[in-house]
């Protein structure tokens, strides 16, 4: 008899399916087609380093004589996009325990389920890695090529992060799932990885916002405050910047140190991993009660549809979370707001396309939700409503609750100048009507629970939704500036949406 | 003897459906008021189709669908007013409780609060989910769901129920419950159609049988009558709906 399971062997199965699912993601459960894959990721290669090109390039003569204020730009940098990997990575792992997929396969097998774990964790080092390559890439090339061989030495540095990020979220999990327990975790772990991915950027954005009044990061970590709090060049925290910049010693702590992170709980918590998995899987929602049947009575058919939208959303708070959390990103727009009340309204006119965008997304988000997340399309169809009558009720839906949401932001730009709160108000409803007229056309009926999988189901839907949101969002700066040039985005805008429609699906 | 009836509920002519191949091809069916009509055929023999068809879940190709006298295709909310459709995979949302889900329906239907009310009450007491009236959906297991459902297409007091194997999954006692609760609204004078794999539930609840193969219906008639067209008597219904089936295969 051989071994059940060895490590070989389900190193292999879980790269197989780790590969399926890339091509998945690729192709959208479409047909593989090498060729156009390639294609995509030349051009996709091609825009990442024009883009890295643009931000990058004026710091390729860089060297480990650039001091605090350089290493402060680079750890800066650096920690913007540990703490986006960390915030994958904790997600990652909670689905781990949470996915039931072939788990009780495994459990009724004799292979040992902390084998599995381990390998599990290790592949979410591992496609952690390829994100954290996909986004330093392009950026460590242009180095190299602009400013000399010493910057490769951040490829090195990239990976250790992303393993780094791997054993941290592993240890977070953890924490959450022995203090708040399996029935919990789930949603705290969605909270906490929003949260963790957003934090810095959006702190960084804050204290800028209110120290020197700008939202660009950059600027703030070129500043003079920030750089007199900064300890000097040859303190611990600046071990990192200087292994990118190319000191063999510093490399070697950075890799030997996340190495650590990543292996040490691993050792440590792989008995309890399986434990984990047990316990979501007997994870009983406790017959929670519901008495909101009277919110059903008297009310005409379309009002129905809405409140049964509006309870859904409501009651399912890791759905509220997924949707919601993009409007962290609202906090620095809030606080501009509140920053420059009663200055000038130049600095108002960026609330415009940030509002803009977030409506748009925020729309995209619930329409799917409503259209393509009905969990009992039968009973809508075989329901006396016309199907005209349906849509048009979860359409309004959305387009109450995105209004909504923002209506405090206009009620505080209202107060300033009610000529760019109109500007703000019509530019929400449109990006968010948008994305909801994308999802209806391309709408694929699927469970509510799928939601996070929604943008691999049609590369086109997404991609027109977020140009859709640039160019609204584009149009309701220039129209906030009281420019006439707003109505060229508005019509690369409508032009977006009528190609998407003339590609729909019949 | 049921085709006597004054009344039919449910006419269905020359339907047809195509996907790759023809799913349903111009099927002719009657149903006469107040009976309990099984409709029963192989793996993929398009009975599925027909009565998501005749539920309006689905556009047919050509045919005629009557409901009541109600042109189903040129009056679709008209013939749903009437109609209730249960599938084999329970529809309802996790997070609302069977009382609200009950509610909602109520009001979809357009029926009295007040009144849908207390039929809810009623039904969630006869389906034993009172003691989980107010719980939400999500933990409920496949019978409870599938009671729910059920609940849900009979507090509209339709004319005519549309099942598509709506046992599955169903415990003993479960089953049971549900065929009784079909049994009782069919003696009320309720249509009920339904397709089931389960041969000895049409044969003890229906009234009548029809036998569906590749889209059309080959056989039908009330279980003696199925039997002198397949030519075996004494038979039980599993032996004339395979002698009947293998009639329609292709020679191999």
């Amino acid at each position: 008899m051989t071994e059940a399971a060895s490590w070989l062997w389900l190193a292999r199965h879980e790269g197989r399916l780790a590969w399926r699912d890339l091509r998945y993601l690729m192709t959208g459960g479409g047909r593989w087609r090498g060729r156009n894959v390639i294609i995509v990721f030349v051009l996709l290669g091609i825009g990442l380093h024009l883009v890295a090109l643009g931000v990058v390039a004026p710091h390729a003569d860089m060297t480990l004589a650039a001091g605090t204020r350089g290493f402060t730009s680079i750890t800066g940098s650096v920690l913007l996009i540990f703490f986006l990997l960390l915030s994958q990575a904790l997600e990652q792992v909670t689905r781990l325990f949470y996915g039931r997929g072939d788990l009780d396969l495994f459990r009724s097998s004799p292979a040992p389920l902390r084998r599995l774990f381990v390998i599990r964790v290790l592949s979410i080092g591992v496609s952690t890695t390829v994100m954290a390559l996909v986004v330093a890439l392009p950026a460590i090339n242009v180095l190299v090529l602009l400013g000399g061989l010493h910057w490769f030495t951040a490829l090195a540095v990239a990976v250790a992060g992303a393993a780094a990020t791997s054993g941290i979220a592993l240890v977070l999990a953890s924490v959450l799932f022995d203090t708040l327990g399996p029935r919990r975790t789930r949603f705290a772990a969605q909270v906490a990885s929003a949260i963790v991915g957003s934090a810095f950027v959006i702190g960084v954005q804050a204290v800028a916002i209110l120290s020197i009044g700008t939202l660009s990061p950059r600027a703030f970590f070129d500043s003079d405050l920030v750089l007199s709090h900064m300890p000097p060049a040859d303190s611990a925290l600046w071990i990192p910047a200087r292994a990118i910049l190319g000191s063999g010693w510093d490399l070697a702590i950075t890799v030997i140190g996340a190495a650590a992170v990543l292996v040490v709980p691993m050792i440590l918590l792989s008995d309890r991993l399986g434990g984990y998995a047990i316990a979501t899987a007997s994870v009983h929602q406790g017959g929670r009660r519901a008495w909101s049947a009277r919110l059903f009575h008297t009310v005409s058919s379309r009002q129905l549809l809405q409140r049964k939208e509006w309870i859904l959303l409501v009651r399912d708070p890791w759905l509220a979370s997924q949707t919601l959390m993009q409007l962290l990103y609202l906090i620095p727009a809030a606080l501009l707001l509140w920053r420059f009340y009663g200055d000038s309204r130049g600095a108002l006119i960026v609330l415009a396309p940030v509002l803009t965008m977030a409506a748009g997304q925020l729309g995209g988000g619930l329409s799917w939700l409503a259209v393509s997340g009905e969990d009992a399309p039968d009973l809508i169809a075989s329901a006396p409503i016309s199907p005209m009558r349906n849509l048009s009720a979860k359409v309004e839906a959305v387009l109450i609750a995105v209004f909504a949401i923002f209506t405090p932001f206009l009620i505080g730009i209202l107060t300033h100048s009610w000529v760019m709160a109109l500007v703000v108000s019509v530019s929400i409803v449109i990006a968010a009507f948008s994305s909801t007229l994308i999802q209806i056309w391309f709408r694929s009926q699927a469970r509510r629970r799928y939601f996070r999988r929604r943008q691999t189901s049609s590369r086109i839907a997404t991609f027109a939704e977020a140009f859709s949101s640039v160019a609204w969002a584009s149009a309701a700066a220039l129209a906030a500036n009281e420019s006439w040039y707003a109505v060229a985005p508005a019509v690369v805008a409508m032009l977006v949406l009528a190609g998407t429609w003339s590609i729909r699906p019949r | 003897m049921n085709m006597e009836r004054t009344v039919s509920t449910l006419r269905v002519a020359g339907l047809r459906k195509s996907f790759q191949r023809p799913a349903v091809d111009g099927l002719d069916l009657r149903v006469g008021q107040g009976e309990f009509y099984a409709l029963l055929g192989p793996n993929g023999a398009g009975k599925t189709t027909t009565l998501r068809m005749v539920a309006g879940l689905m556009q047919p190709d050509a045919g005629e669908i009557s409901i009541f006298g109600i042109d189903a295709l040129a009056e679709p909310i008209a013939a749903k007013r009437i109609t209730a459709w249960v599938s084999d995979e329970p529809m309802i949302y996790d997070k609302l409780s069977p009382t609200e889900y009950l509610a909602f329906i109520a009001g979809l239907w357009g029926m009295d609060a007040a009144a849908a009310e207390k039929k809810a009450e009623a039904l969630l007491e006869w389906l034993e989910l009172k003691p989980h009236a107010h719980e939400r959906c999500e933990d409920f297991s496949k019978g409870m769901r599938q009671k729910v459902a059920l609940a849900g297409a009979l507090v509209h007091e339709p004319k005519l129920i549309i099942l598509d194997e709506p046992l599955t999954g169903l415990d003993a006692r479960a089953a049971r419950l549900v065929k009784d609760a079909l049994l009782a609204r069919v003696r009320q004078g309720c249509t009920v159609i339904m397709t089931t794999h389960i041969l000895e539930v049409a044969e003890r609840m229906a009234e009548r049988i029809g036998v569906i193969s590749r889209g059309r219906l080959i056989a039908e008639g009330t279980l003696e009558e199925l039997r002198k067209q397949s030519g075996s008597s004494n038979t039980s219904l599993e032996d004339v709906f395979l002698t009947l089936v293998a009639e329609q295969e292709p020679a191999q």
